[in-house]
């Protein structure tokens, strides 16, 4: 079994699901309001994308390709189902923040996406490393955000006052353009950075 | 696509839906009491916030309303704690509305909204909450609505500052009624 390590620094970097692929956007826009919700919603997403992929990875030569996608549908949900017990076990404030949010990783298309793209192709190793970083990768972009939009939008990060009590919100921020104004800031600052990289 | 093909995709898929039912079923098992628990902790925590000299909520029903008596530590009921909703600006808020002995709201919090962030959502405050101390149904209205109002709205979100004082009121005023009618 071949093991590549530039298949977890894809997913941070690269290929960022959010900056690159602009991939599972409508969580992102819905809980990145507030950053201790972001952080729950990417733990969530980085356990079910690792799992998942194991799963898919690990039954690939098994499964036949005209039914590989009620499979891989089947065992997402799974993977979302027990994320979503878990963490009503473990903190009910996140649980209700997150909401919808939560069960319709389902149908988020990182996950499938990563999945079909590439799981189904890979060893396991590679394949959860894969997971991990592109969940990673979407965790730290959802982060990124969340503290921006958080910051300008309440004047708070994780409910603490961090602007003056004079400070007045930028409101539009915490609401759902405000997400669409961040993304197109962000993605605009790292083709730039890549841009000047191929220059040197 | 060939007989064999299809039964074996279906066999497949079979299999993988039922150990997934049951792998999630072991998990729905294992994970069930904590969820309980952590469900009556969150309601504890909320009905103490409300009443902080309480020292026992015990979960009644009357008439098909649900609600908590809560006693102090000698055992006296010193208030009640109901449940209700109100229409506000983003669909229904659900509110958490103390009620001391002498009929006057002890305290009210917030449970579920869906108001404008930064609007709306300021219903969550202290700030907010505070002036709902102590009111008689007389005086839950907004200052701007009635004169004898004392609640102050939110500014920019008058709509949803009615939709929790008209409804706390409510139920007050609905509370208050039984009341008498069963003492007579």
């Amino acid at each position: 079994m071949k093991i590549d390590f530039k298949n977890f620094i894809k997913g941070i970097w690269r290929e960022n699901p959010i900056f690159y692929l602009m991939l599972g956007l409508c969580p992102l826009l819905a809980v990145s309001g507030s950053v201790r919700d972001s952080l729950g919603m990417g733990i969530a997403v980085i356990f079910v994308l690792t799992g998942s992929n194991f799963t898919v990875s690990l039954i690939r030569k098994f499964v036949p390709s005209h039914v590989r996608i009620p499979v891989f549908i089947v065992v997402i949900a799974t993977f979302v189902t027990i994320t979503d017990y878990s963490l009503a076990a473990i903190s009910p404030q996140i649980h209700r923040n997150l909401g919808v949010y939560l069960p319709l990783i389902v149908v988020n298309c990182i996950i499938l996406g990563r999945a079909e793209a590439y799981a189904s192709k890979n060893n396991i190793i590679n394949s959860i490393l894969d997971g991990l970083g592109v969940g990673i990768g979407f965790t730290i972009a959802i982060f990124i955000i969340s503290l921006i939009r958080e910051l300008l939008g309440n004047g708070t990060i994780m409910g603490h006052q961090i602007m003056g009590a004079n400070y007045t919100p930028f409101l539009i921020m915490i609401m759902p353009p405000g997400a669409f104004l961040v993304i197109g800031f962000l993605v605009a600052i790292k083709q730039g950075i890549e841009k000047r990289g191929k220059k040197c | 696509m060939k007989k064999k093909e299809i039964i074996g995709g279906v066999l497949i898929l079979t299999i993988i839906t039922a150990l997934s039912g049951y792998l999630l079923a072991q998990v729905y098992k294992t994970t069930k009491p904590a969820i309980e628990k952590q469900k009556k902790i969150e309601e504890e925590k909320v009905n103490r916030g409300i009443f902080p000299d309480g020292v026992e909520f015990i979960e009644k029903e009357e008439n098909g309303v649900k609600y908590f008596s809560v006693l102090n530590s000698k055992k006296e009921e010193i208030g009640k704690i109901f449940t209700t909703s109100s229409l506000g600006y983003g669909g229904y808020i659900k509110i958490k509305v103390g009620i001391d002995k002498n009929g006057k709201i002890k305290g009210i919090k917030i449970l579920q909204h869906n108001e404008t962030p930064g609007l709306g959502a300021k219903i969550t405050e202290d700030k907010f909450l505070s002036q709902f101390k102590g009111k008689t149904a007389e005086e839950l209205y907004l200052k701007k609505d009635k004169s004898e109002g004392r609640i102050d709205a939110i500014t920019g979100a008058t709509i949803s500052s009615r939709a929790v004082t008209d409804g706390v009121r409510k139920l007050l005023e609905k509370i208050n009624k039984k009341e008498v009618r069963s003492e007579n």
